[in-house]
């Protein structure tokens, strides 16, 4: 035919298949916040722990001739250390990333167009949980197993990993409880409000005012034993156990799992009521 | 006669974009509409209006004054923006009347001002209702109701008519229309032409920042005389007409529709005058209609924006 | 139509338009939804002094620190301080004050009080006055209930101490106002005042308190200090180190400092609210 038709055509192409639009909204999302300079800032500030540990570790490796050298020797517990110096920046990537997740997209009425697309609310999840815990593994994760390489390279031996061959599996355990914990919680909050601000706050309240009613408690008591009501207590309980440090609470660790298994689960039942196309308003 | 509203070389960039480029404008009293397509700088210029930004250049003064941090000239001015955003858990009186509190008069006052504009919207069954259960066309109204309230002798108006059903809309543009004659002037957005058009022949059309044209729409649709005019002719025979026009300059094109001629002419007075003489001379048959589709606001705002 | 109304000769002053904008936010604030989570989250504390009371009222030998008893006066000054003064005051002042202005620009109806004949900073006083109202309404009903619910135990009198809730009250509120008046100012002129809101109360506060010098001073919290009746309680490291660098104003020097704070904050949040441009999302 000499005169083509320049009306619509329909697509033709190769299409994913179905279960990946979580990737989708992955990608974006991670694209949003890495354009954001204030947020690679705060990205890059949460690495000068390592480097300051670098320093550390090369010292120890290096200056052998001055004596407080071996003071500055890395052991399980400077890893254990590190991680948890860390959390702060945790809680700061989580609220700045984390906060307006779902919170904007239920202000701008995004989750009827979300979910009207060929994407289930799992996946809308799993999209949203990726971005935050993509950066959270950024600030956890990934600067303790470049201090371990960084660690091996300024030894120049494998004497320190192999001694400690469990750090690998503990860095990422610990890691992946501390970030699936930090996400889960503020996703479910974030899918409570419109405002990113309001559940900023709330993520906040569920940190400090956990550990300060934790704080009365041991202050009228002096007993570590109810440290499983403070969220950042439970989570320092499982990093001790990990690391193969002494337990700093009273609090057996299986219930401080179990306390932590359960923040996962109601955020879990929280995430699956709030996640709808359409809210009905009785 | 000074302008309601006056804009001097009047400019307003955020950051590296353009809001508002070099307008200098004079909007009379009356109802004027402010016409653009999305984009074109409408926000922006009623923002300035109503002082909620400064100028990045130049000056604005409405009623005389600069407007920008002088809050006393609220007194006078009463501003319907356009987004669609309320205190919902408040009723419609509640909240009209606690906002015309904030014009200083005693609550008995506030609460007898609210009551009567909210019966110049014809709201006045739903006024003790929450706004959160209001329709879309009731938001608009309260909305309108804040803004005259105060019997203020300027309204502005931004898409007032964004969102409602025909039958509100009449409404609406009829309220605006017994408004203008009551004294008072308003400005109204809209990109939406015939809307602008039943308001008011006064408009001030933007595009890109810049003002395109000011002024009356028929007034501007003869100045544009380089633009070929159309006049759309039902005659019965068309043809015969068309040899006549064809041995005249002024016409520049001609097509036929079903028993129609359509001409385009370039000086469209001298066309009329023929067309009068031909018509009444029955000379090429009888002429049944003639009409100008282009001598509107469509055909103004279609022509100045492409071009 | 009156010719007051119609004059444009003077602007308005700001404490009048400020009470109307009061009373228009108040009811508001009071009765949303974030309130409401607010007021929950303010029976936590009464939910402690009613589980300590119970736990008392079952065990006649009461509560020991370190084999002393305490009385219940202690335990109200411990909660006073671990609670009150540490977490929910800062976090009350931080979630209001950063969103005095930013509440009414993310709801887009800012606009509605912008174009009223008041001055811009009569309504950030407005609904600074509203804010504080709110806060004091939800925290001293809160604090009251703990003290008669805790001075009890161990013997202690109501009667006796009761001048001294009387002082916790005052310094609750001034607190609450001063925390306020400074988050007021943080979220009038920056883009993300809750983070830089936490990082100042959890963050800064905390860590200056520790050094010696004249930094402290920049804190809210170093003249709070000179405000509590109650001795801080030891219960962790941080406490101990602040125990032994403490540096406490006199009273007089500390209630004259907030206010010139809190005159100060307002003053310059007003002046900021005057001359920015808030530019809604469309």
């Amino acid at each position: 035919m000499p005169i083509h038709d320049q009306g619509y055509r329909r697509y033709g192409g190769n299409k994913a298949r179905t279960g990946t639009g979580w990737m989708v909204i992955a990608r974006a999302g991670i694209r949003t916040f890495l354009s954001k300079r204030a947020f690679l800032g705060l990205l890059l500030v949460s690495w000068l722990p390592f480097f300051v540990r670098a320093v550390q570790f090369y010292a120890a490796a290096n200056l052998t001739s001055i004596p407080q050298a071996s003071m500055l020797a890395p052991s399980a517990e400077t890893f254990r250390q590190f991680l948890e110096q860390q959390q702060t920046f945790v809680f700061f990537v989580t609220v700045y990333v984390g906060a307006g997740l779902i919170a904007n997209d239920r202000r701008a009425n995004a989750l009827q167009i979300y979910l009207s697309k060929p994407l289930t609310r799992a996946e809308y999840i799993l999209g949203k949980l990726v971005i935050l815990m993509t950066f959270l593994t950024l600030v956890t994760w990934l600067p303790a197993i470049v201090l371990l390489i960084v660690q091996i390279a300024f030894a120049g031996n494998f004497t320190f990993f192999s001694n400690n061959i469990f750090l690998f599996p503990a860095i990422t355990l610990f890691a992946f409880i501390e970030v699936v914990l930090a996400s889960a919680t503020m996703l479910a909050l974030s899918s409570l409000s419109k405002s990113s601000r309001y559940v900023a706050i709330l993520y906040a309240a569920v940190i400090f005012f956990t550990q300060a009613v934790y704080g009365v408690l041991y202050a009228v008591t002096r007993s570590t034993a109810l440290s499983w009501l403070s969220f950042s207590a439970n989570l320092a309980q499982m990093g001790d156990l990990i690391f193969r440090q002494p337990l700093k609470y009273d609090t057996p660790w299986p219930v401080s799992l179990l306390m932590i298994v359960a923040i996962i689960a109601v955020s879990a039942v929280i995430l699956e009521r709030r996640v709808r196309g359409v809210e009905v308003v009785a | 006669m000074a302008g309601l509203v006056v804009a001097d070389h009047l400019s307003k960039w955020y950051g590296q974009v353009i809001g508002l480029n070099d307008v200098s404008v004079t909007v009379p009293s009356g109802i004027t509409g402010l016409l653009g397509p999305n984009g074109a700088g409408k926000s922006t210029f009623m923002k300035l209006i109503t002082g909620q930004l400064k100028p990045s250049k130049g000056s604005i003064t409405v009623l005389g004054e600069p407007i920008w941090q002088n809050p006393g000239l609220y007194h006078r001015i009463g501003f319907c923006p356009e987004q669609d955003t309320f205190y919902d858990r408040m009723t419609g009186l509640e909240w009209v009347t606690s906002l015309v509190r904030l014009n200083g008069v005693t609550d008995t006052e506030a609460a007898a001002m609210a009551a009567r504009a909210i019966e110049d919207v014809e709201l006045t069954d739903a006024a003790d209702k929450k706004i959160g259960a209001y329709s879309k066309g009731m938001r608009q109204r309260i909305k309108m109701a804040q803004a005259l309230a105060h019997n203020p002798e300027l309204l502005i108006l931004d898409e007032p008519l964004s969102g409602m059903d025909p039958i509100a809309r009449r409404k609406t543009i009829r309220m605006i229309k017994d408004w203008g004659r009551a004294g008072k002037s308003v400005i109204v957005s809209s990109h939406i032409l015939h809307e602008i058009e039943s308001m008011t022949a006064n408009i001030l059309l933007i595009n890109q920042g810049r003002i395109l044209a000011e002024g009356n729409v028929h007034q501007i649709r003869d100045l544009i005389d380089e633009h070929p005019h159309t006049v759309h002719i039902k005659a019965d025979h068309t043809r015969a007409l068309a040899r006549e026009f064809l041995g005249h300059d002024d016409v520049l094109s001609l097509k036929f529709e079903e028993g129609a001629v359509v001409v385009q002419t370039g000086r469209p007075d001298a066309f009329y005058t023929r067309l009068t003489d031909l018509a009444a001379s029955g000379e090429h048959g009888a002429i049944h209609e003639v009409m100008s589709p282009d001598d509107n606001l469509q055909a103004v705002f279609q022509y100045l924006v492409k071009a | 139509m009156s010719d007051a109304v119609r004059s444009t000769a003077a602007t308005p002053g700001v404490l009048p338009s400020a009470v109307r904008i009061f009373d228009l936010s108040l009811g508001q604030m009071l009765w949303s939804r974030r309130s409401v989570f607010l007021g929950v989250l303010l029976g936590g504390p009464v939910l402690m002094a009613i589980a300590l009371r119970i736990v008392d009222t079952l065990h006649a030998s009461g509560f020991k620190v370190n084999g002393a008893a305490i009385g219940g006066s202690a335990i109200f000054g411990m909660m006073v301080w671990l609670l009150f003064i540490r977490f929910i005051v800062p976090v009350l002042g931080v979630f209001y004050g950063t969103s005095l202005i930013a509440d009414e620009v993310d709801d887009k109806t800012i606009t509605y009080l912008f174009t009223r004949p008041i001055p811009r900073r009569s309504v950030l006083l407005g609904k600074y006055l509203a804010y504080l109202a709110c806060t004091v309404l939800l925290v001293l009903p809160s604090v009251m209930l703990v003290f008669f619910l805790l001075v009890p135990i161990g013997g202690g009198r109501i009667g006796e101490a009761f001048p001294s809730l009387l002082t916790d009250l005052g310094m609750l509120a001034v607190g609450l106002a001063s925390y306020g008046a400074v988050f007021a100012l943080v979220g009038t002129m920056l883009k993300r005042p809750l983070v830089v809101g936490l990082v100042f109360a959890f963050g800064w506060e905390p860590a200056v308190l520790l050094f010696p010098g004249y930094l402290k001073r920049l804190t809210v919290a170093y003249y709070m200090q000179a405000l509590v009746t109650h001795e801080m309680p030891q219960d962790s490291a941080v406490s101990v180190l602040l125990q032994v660098f403490h540096e406490v104003p006199s009273v007089t020097t500390s209630l004259l400092c907030l206010a010139g704070i809190i005159v100060l904050t307002l003053w310059l949040a007003g002046r900021a609210v005057e001359r920015r441009e808030y530019v809604l999302e469309q």
